[in-house]
Parts: structure tokens; C-alpha cells; sequence
């Protein structure tokens, strides 16, 4: 099967009075039609940065795509005119935002949010697209669509706002839906409420899902396959049974290691990862992990590590392990 | 595992306080440089005058009225045969005068005002509040004139009028400023510790507000220069003889065909002032806010 | 809304009240009655006039009188333009000064919004630096200095325009320009910064992330929300103006309240001086009533309560 979305090499810099930000620095995943995947990494990362500018929604300036390609259904979003990636925007693929407090325009009704859309790219009238606006938020499960249409988003509660955030990224039955951490801005008790909404959209739907996200127990729950994320470049990527067993990178196993798992006893002590992510503007020369990490050899301040296949489907860019050693693996399995 | 060298992974970028950083800042933006070089000159210049010229502001010379700019008279005479020049001089006096007096009183009243309304609130907050809100609602050059009538004409009480207008704003900021450092965490911890209010007040409050008091006075210098110069300019600011940029504007509006240089020589000059203070209060503006600082 | 309206008027007639009671008390405070003249009156004359307005009775029971007259919309009497009701006098000026203020009103927003919003969407250009250095000069040059400027090049350089009076639209040209100059650059200046701060938000990337049009994102997602803090400021920006009409009806010799009310503080007219300051008062609150209500309009969050 041929993948819905390619990312190619895709690097993106942000250039700031300090210096420039490698946000993203030569990264590739690609995406099958229906898959889930998901992209992890602890903030700043870059996997933010990663997912808009897939569909070129970084501010320029002070950012820009140095180079890569994008290949959705075979055409390179990069290539197309502001005009062209506008039509795919929202209708091919749209996005879920972190913050639905903020994410919602504050002067704007509800309703007029998520017709817009309907209208500027199926010519919905404004009363058909005010009728589909109302069966969105009832397929998102808010009660009396019919007269919350007429809200404002300060009338709403945050997770409420996030099934309006859903509603909008669905309207137009797009190909793909980008999440970008959807769930962190809201309460404990309605984060799963929402996850399993955006499933259940997605299955029903047949729709593509790239989940944004620094919670791997969400990813091992929903994604089929995991890319992780560190200092703007892919460390390690697999199906997410494999990648959530057997970390083939000491990152990822920090990362496991530093979330509450349910399949461990509870004694088990949850290990943070030592120190700060390195400053993206001033990166070490070698692995960009190397400072934090408790196996580092000589090797690992002089040189990159390159992905390298460690197992079927499984690669990753580790000194250590490319030397076959995974000393972390016993701890977290 | 062998162990390397740890490298540190935290970024190699100078940093700076607060105020280090501020100044940095306001050196890389000329144009606040440059008001800020044009307002000392001025004010050497004005306290010079003496040396600059050989005229007193209120020497006649009815020989030589209403004379054209020339090598002797730079900015030509009135018509009572004064020299313009040295009026433009003794009147940047005034203006300056004004301007930093009428802060002295703002200060005196506005900053223990607010502080001490954020920092009491409840009954004499809201009681200060309201007060400051009928100050408010009565506009600055109105309340100007009627306590000009009441305090009578000296430049003294001038002084007086405009700086118990401007107080209410720079009051306001400082309240809202203590509020909302009232509530951060080293304020919680300085009174965990042990802290008693007053102290409080002036080891941790009034320093951190220091900076936005800093930006409103630098603005409302300015402002106090307008309101000197527009009273003058109606004939109720600064009583002749005394030199004063917004009366040279009045004296001169009466020959605005005949002798138009005697008229745009003070507006230039007061133009240039208020210019040069609005440059540099909005460069401290930038340099301070620590919304900009990363 | 209504509940809102309500507490607002009744603040507002609190602060006049407080307002009539400063001024009146100032007045009072003031060396020297109203009838000091270059050349001394007879006492006779004095008692007599004092006896005709009212003035021989107690303070209290004169303020009284002018509470009771301002409730019954009559500011009371002018005391140098003789014989004349201080209501009758204001209101001539009035629409002169209302006409000015309202043409600067509409001039400044026209101008300063769209350089404002210009200068934002096309950040650090040659647009947005000479949008900025204009507004940063035309916040700092006073009104009478500007207006002095163009009369010099206007009336006395080029002959194009008169230098003052009232009648003739030519002679609204430099007065409407000099009130407007101010708030045009404020408008400017803080549309720039609200505009800039708006495209930074979080709902602009979710609009743009809709794939709208880039003009529907600008006109219904920027432009809505960098509005709000330009609204905000209209009221002191109007409440300038109607101060600001003081010098520049003196400049240009326009009969206005203005002028009106500086001949009254010269001719120590209690009477106008008083009733002008109320009339000030008053209109300024009624703005700022107007553009709260206006606020809340456009921006939904406001509630009035």
C-alpha cells in the first residue's frame, strides 16, 4: 500500500536574534491511509514544529522550511502556492490544538467557528453549513447542539472547547487529522473521554491520525506505530508493542521509565530524566542525548548516531546499541 | 560504561539582570539615544545660557525691534527688542522646570498613594479608588485651570497645579503593580519567612515596580511640558517677564505674517522636546519590559 | 445590560455632584471676586450686583440654588456676558465644538486604524517604519504646534487656506487636522500593537488552519480582536479631544465652549466657569458611558455585572 503522507527529510529553522533554532532537522515518517501514528518527545522538541509544517503553518519569520519534501497523495505540499495548501488545510488535513482555551476565537460564536470552514470549501450556504455545524457537535457528544451553536467559546468549559477543537478538525472529512498533544491543556478525568473520541472518529471516519503527544502509555494505547522525538531529530521509530517493550534507545527507555505504568508493580520507582534538553540553538557536537544519558561512550560526545534498522520495522540511532548492547532494556521490562 | 566528559548542557548565551539587560537594550535603539542626547544638551544649554549668549531674557533694546535672524540676533528680536535666542534658552528653563517639578510632586503623592491602596485594599483601597476615579473623570487641563485661578500666578504654584493633576495615573499603576506582585511567589516567601509589611513593601514591592513608574514619569514629563507651554500659549501658565516657550507662541501669533520666525522657532523647540521625551520613553518602555526578555 | 446602564448613571451623577462640589469650593477659594476690575467699583455697585446673583447669601445656600438650577437643566447666570443664562451661552458654542470634535473623531480612526493595521500585517517594512516614526511624532507634537506649523506654511507661506473663524468648510481644514492629529497617531499606534499581538494568537493559526482565505482570516479573526483595545481608548481619546478644543478654538478663533470658557476664566466668570466645568464633565462621562457599551458589543466576553 502506497503511504497517504511522506515526510522526507523535512528540516525547519527558526531564526532569532540568539541564533538559529534547529527545531526540526532532518526528520522522515510517513503515514498509511487510516494508520495512527504518533510522535513523542518531551517539549520543544520539535515535534510540534514537525506537524505544522506539514501543512506550513509556521510563522515566516522568524521560522522557515529549509528543505524536504512533503508528499501527500503523491504532491509535494512544500511546492504548492499559498492558494493550493490553503484548499488542503482543514479540508485534507486539519489539526487538533494543545490549547482549546486559546485555540477558539473569543469574539466568534461557536457556530460561525466551525461553519467557516464548511463554507470556504464545500460552498456550503450559511444556513446548510449552520445545520452541519449542529451535527458536529452532536457527533462530538455536546448536549443541545442546537442552541450552544449560538455560544461563545468563555461559555464553555475546557473540555468542552476540546470537542469543539474535534469538531472543527472534522468538518470537512479530511484525510488526515493532526492531534497535537490534545489532551494536556484538560482535566485528568476527560483526557481518555477525548482520546477515545478522536478514535472513534477516525475509525468511523477512516481517517489518518498523527498523535502529538509526551505521554508514551497514550501512545502504546493508540498508535500503531511511535516516532520519538529528541533535540529536533527521529532517535527511534517502530511499531509501538516493539518500541514500548524493547527500547532500542536509552531516550526512549528514560521516557518510559519516567511515567507511571500500570503493568509494573507499584513499588516500582518512576526515574526522571536527569538535566535539561539541550539548548537547540548550541547543539553538542556528537549524540544530541549524550549529556543526559547514563551509557554514553567516547564515541557518543565525538559523532551523530544515524538511524540504523535493529530490528524488523525498528530503527534506531544509538552508539550503544549499535555497539548491541541495551542495558536499559532490563529496567523497564 | 566509560564515562566522558559531562559537557553542560545549559546554552553558553550571556546572562544578564534585569537592569543590565535594559540598558543594553536602550544603547542598541538610536532614536531613544538620540532624545535622550538632545534633552541634556537642551538642558546644558539652559543652564549655560549665561555663557551661550550675551542677552538677558528680559533685556530691551528698543532700537532693535522685531529684527530678522541675523549673526547678532540668531532668532532675530521681539517687538519690544528682545533677543529670541536668549529667550528660546531662559524659556527651555521653564520647561524643563516644569517638567521634572511637577514629577517631584507626582512621586510624592502618587507612589505612597497607590502603594499604600495595593497594599492596605479593602476599605481604603476601594475609598482611594473611587477618589482617584473622579480625578479621572475631570479632565487634566480643566482641573489645571481652576487650581491655576485658586493657587495664584507664580511658576511655583504652577508646578503645584499641574503636579496634583498627573499624580492619579503613576498612584493607579503602582497599585496595580503592588496587587499583582502582592500574589507572586517570592512575596509569599519573603512573608513565610517572616516578613512583616512594611518591610515587605519597600525591600521587595517598590523595587519591582520601580521599572513601569520609571516609563509613566519619562511620559509624563512630556505632558507636563504641554500643559506649561498650552497655559502659557493661552495666557494663564508662566507670568511675563518670566521666559516661556508656549508665551513666545502667544507673543509671536500677533506677527505670524509680518515676523513668522519669532512664531516657529518655540514650536520647532517644543516639538523637538516633546519628540526627543516620547523617543525615549519608549525606548525604556522596550528596554523594560519584560514581556520582550528571553 | 440595563442593571449596567443604570449603576453607570448613577456613578455618573455622583462624580458631577463631587465635581460641582470641587469646583464650586475652588472658586470660592479664589482671591478676589468676580466683579474685580481694572477700575474699582463703587460698593454700592458691588452689594448690588452681589444682591442680583445671589452672592450676599451663604455659601451653602448658593450652592444649593446652582444644584437645584443644574437639575432643572439651567447652569445658572454668566457674570460677564451680562444677563445672560450660562445653558443659553454653552449651548451656542456647542455644535460648533461638537461639529470639530466629531470630524477629528472620524478623521483620526479613518486615518490611524487602517496605517495601524497596514503597518502590522506588514511588519518591518518601509510601511510599517514610517507608520510608526509618524505616529511617534504626531503623539508627541501638541495640537497648537502642529496647528501653528500649518498655518505659517498654509496661510502665511501659500495664501491657500484662512488663518481662523468660523463659516466656511476651508476654515474647518487645519482646526480638524490638529485635533485629530493626536488620536490618529494613538489609533495608529495601538492598532500596530493589538494587531501584532492578535496574529500571534493561538486562534489565528487555528483559523488559518481551517484553510480560510487569508482575507476572511484577517477581516473576521484580526481585525474583530486587535479592534477591542482601540475601542477601549476612544473614550480618553474623545475626552481629549473636547480638551484639546480649548487651544485649538483659541488658535483659530472659533467660537466654541472652549474658547468660551477660557474668556469666562479670564473674566473670572464663576457663573461659566462653573457651569463649563459640569458641561465638561458631563459630556465626557456620557462618552465614556457610550464606548463601555460600545465595548461590550464587540467583545462578548465583557459581562455587566
Amino acid at each position: 500500500m502506497k503511504p497517504l503522507l511522506e515526510v522526507h527529510n523535512l528540516t525547519t529553522y527558526f531564526y532569532t536574534q540568539d541564533g538559529i533554532v534547529k527545531a526540526v532537522d532532518d526528520v522522515s515518517y510517513d503515514l498509511d491511509p487510516g494508520e495512527t501514528i504518533a510522535l513523542v518527545g518531551e517539549s520543544g522538541c520539535g515535534k510540534t514544529v514537525s506537524a505544522l509544517s506539514i501543512i506550513r503553518l509556521i510563522a515566516e519569520p522568524p521560522g522557515k522550511i529549509e528543505s524536504g519534501e512533503v508528499l501527500f497523495n503523491g504532491t509535494d505540499l512544500l511546492k504548492l502556492s499559498p492558494d493550493e495548501i490553503r484548499k488542503v488545510r482543514g479540508a485534507q488535513i486539519s489539526m487538533i490544538f494543545q490549547e482549546p482555551l486559546t485555540s477558539l476565537n473569543p469574539v466568534l460564536t461557536i457556530g460561525r467557528q466551525l461553519s467557516e470552514g464548511l463554507e470556504s470549501h464545500k460552498g456550503l450556504s450559511r444556513g446548510e453549513a449552520e445545520r452541519e455545524a449542529m451535527n458536529l457537535l452532536k457527533i462530538v457528544g455536546i448536549p443541545h447542539p442546537e442552541q450552544r451553536v449560538h455560544d461563545y467559546p468563555h461559555q464553555f468549559s475546557g473540555g468542552m472547547r476540546q470537542r469543539v477543537m474535534i469538531a472543527i478538525a472534522i468538518a470537512c472529512k479530511p484525510k488526515i487529522i493532526i492531534a497535537d498533544e490534545p489532551t494536556t491543556a484538560v482535566d485528568v478525568t476527560i483526557q481518555a473521554q477525548l482520546l477515545e473520541l478522536i478514535r472513534g472518529i477516525s475509525r468511523e471516519f477512516n481517517t489518518a491520525l498523527i498523535l502529538i503527544t509526551h505521554n508514551l502509555g497514550v501512545v502504546a494505547r493508540y498508535a500503531h506505530r511511535v516516532f520519538v522525538m529528541y533535540a529536533g531529530k527521529i532517535v527511534e521509530q517502530g511499531t509501538a508493542l516493539e518500541v514500548y517493550h524493547r527500547p532500542h534507545h536509552p531516550y526512549t527507555a528514560g521516557l518510559l521509565a519516567s511515567v507511571p505504568r500500570l503493568d509494573e508493580p507499584r513499588k516500582t520507582r518512576l526515574l526522571p530524566i536527569r538535566d535539561q534538553p539541550p539548548d537547540l540553538i548550541a547543539l553538542p557536537k556528537g549524540c544530541a542525548f549524550h549529556a543526559r544519558c547514563d551509557y554514553s561512550i567516547e564515541m557518543c560526545a565525538q559523532q551523530k548516531p544515524t538511524l540504523v534498522q535493529v530490528a524488523k520495522d525498528h530503527y534506531s540511532a544509538c552508539w550503544v546499541d549499535q555497539k548491541g548492547h541495551t542495558p536499559w532494556q532490563k529496567k523497564s521490562s | 560504561m566509560t564515562v566522558v566528559t559531562k559537557i553542560e548542557t545549559v546554552s553558553a548565551r550571556p546572562h544578564h539582570t534585569l537592569w543590565g539587560d535594559a540598558f543594553i537594550r536602550l544603547r542598541r535603539n538610536y532614536l531613544a539615544l538620540a532624545g535622550a542626547v538632545f534633552i541634556l544638551l537642551l538642558a546644558l544649554a539652559a543652564i549655560l545660557a549665561p555663557l551661550i549668549t550675551p542677552y538677558g531674557f528680559a533685556d530691551q533694546n528698543l532700537d532693535e525691534i522685531m529684527e530678522s535672524p541675523s549673526w547678532k540676533h540668531p532668532m532675530g528680536t521681539d517687538e519690544l527688542g528682545r533677543d529670541a535666542f536668549a529667550r528660546l534658552l531662559y524659556g527651555a528653563r521653564t520647561s524643563l522646570s516644569v517638567g521634572i517639578f511637577t514629577q517631584f510632586i507626582v512621586i510624592v503623592i502618587g507612589l505612597p498613594i497607590g502603594a499604600i491602596s495595593g497594599y492596605a485594599g479593602g476599605k481604603t483601597d476601594n475609598f482611594i479608588m473611587r477618589f482617584v476615579d473622579v480625578m479621572y473623570a475631570f479632565p487634566d487641563i480643566l482641573l489645571i485651570i481652576l487650581l491655576r485661578s485658586v493657587l495664584g500666578g507664580s511658576i511655583y504654584m504652577l508646578f503645584l497645579a499641574i503636579g496634583l493633576v498627573a499624580w492619579v495615573g503613576v498612584s493607579r499603576l503602582v497599585r496595580g503593580q503592588v496587587l499583582s506582585l502582592k500574589s507572586r511567589d517570592f512575596v509569599s516567601a519573603a512573608r513565610a519567612m517572616g516578613g512583616m509589611g512594611n518591610y515587605i513593601t519597600w525591600r521587595h514591592l517598590l523595587p519591582n515596580s520601580l521599572g513601569p513608574v520609571i516609563v509613566s514619569i519619562t511620559f509624563n514629563i512630556p505632558r507636563a511640558i504641554f500643559a506649561e507651554a498650552a497655559l502659557s500659549y493661552i495666557g494663564i501658565g508662566v507670568q511675563p517677564p518670566t521666559p516661556s516657550w508656549g508665551a513666545m507662541i502667544r507673543d509671536g501669533y500677533n506677527l505670524i505674517f509680518a515676523k513668522p520666525h519669532l512664531i516657529i522657532f518655540p514650536a520647532i523647540a517644543i516639538a523637538l522636546l516633546l519628540l526627543a521625551f516620547t523617543f525615549l520613553g519608549d525606548g525604556l518602555r522596550d528596554a523594560l519590559d519584560p514581556k520582550l526578555r528571553r | 445590560m440595563f442593571k449596567f446602564i443604570v449603576r453607570r448613571i448613577l456613578w455618573l451623577v455622583l462624580v458631577l455632584f463631587v465635581v460641582s462640589l470641587i469646583t464650586f469650593t475652588l472658586m470660592h477659594l479664589v482671591p478676589g471676586g468676580p466683579w474685580d476690575r481694572e477700575k474699582q467699583l463703587a460698593p454700592q455697585v458691588v452689594d448690588a450686583l452681589n444682591k442680583r446673583y445671589g452672592l450676599d447669601k451663604p455659601l451653602y445656600e448658593q450652592f444649593g440654588n446652582f444644584l437645584w438650577g443644574v437639575v432643572q437643566g439651567d447652569l445658572g447666570v454668566s457674570y460677564s456676558f451680562q444677563g445672560r443664562g450660562v445653558t443659553e451661552i454653552l449651548l451656542k458654542g456647542l455644535p460648533r465644538t461638537a461639529i470639530l470634535g466629531i470630524l477629528a473623531f472620524i478623521l483620526a480612526q479613518a486615518v490611524g486604524i487602517p496605517f495601524g493595521m497596514a503597518a502590522a500585517l506588514k511588519q518591518n517594512s518601509t510601511t510599517d517604519y514610517a507608520s510608526v516614526i509618524f505616529s511617534t511624532i504626531f503623539a508627541s507634537i501638541p495640537g497648537f504646534v502642529l496647528g501653528i506649523l500649518l498655518m505659517i506654511l498654509f496661510s502665511v507661506a501659500l495664501h491657500w487656506l484662512p488663518t481662523g473663524g468660523w463659516g466656511s468648510p476651508l476654515q474647518l481644514i487645519m482646526p480638524v487636522i490638529c485635533l485629530a492629529a493626536l488620536p490618529a497617531a494613538q489609533s495608529a499606534r495601538i492598532t500596530r500593537a493589538s494587531t501584532l499581538e492578535v496574529m500571534r494568537q493561538d486562534y489565528v493559526r487555528t483559523a488559518r488552519s481551517k484553510g480560510l482565505p487569508e482575507n476572511v482570516v484577517r477581516v473576521r479573526h484580526i481585525f474583530r480582536n486587535s479592534l477591542i483595545p482601540v475601542v477601549t481608548v476612544a473614550g480618553p481619546e474623545l475626552a481629549n479631544l473636547i480638551t484639546g478644543s480649548f487651544i485649538i478654538e483659541n488658535l483659530f478663533s472659533i467660537p466654541g465652549v472652549g474658547r468660551l470658557f477660557v474668556q469666562g476664566v479670564f473674566a473670572r466668570d464663576y457663573g461659566l466657569i462653573m457651569g463649563g466645568v459640569l458641561f465638561y464633565a458631563f459630556a465626557i462621562a456620557i462618552l465614556n458611558l457610550v464606548v463601555d457599551v460600545l465595548y461590550a458589543a464587540i467583545d462578548p466576553r465583557i459581562r455587566f455585572d
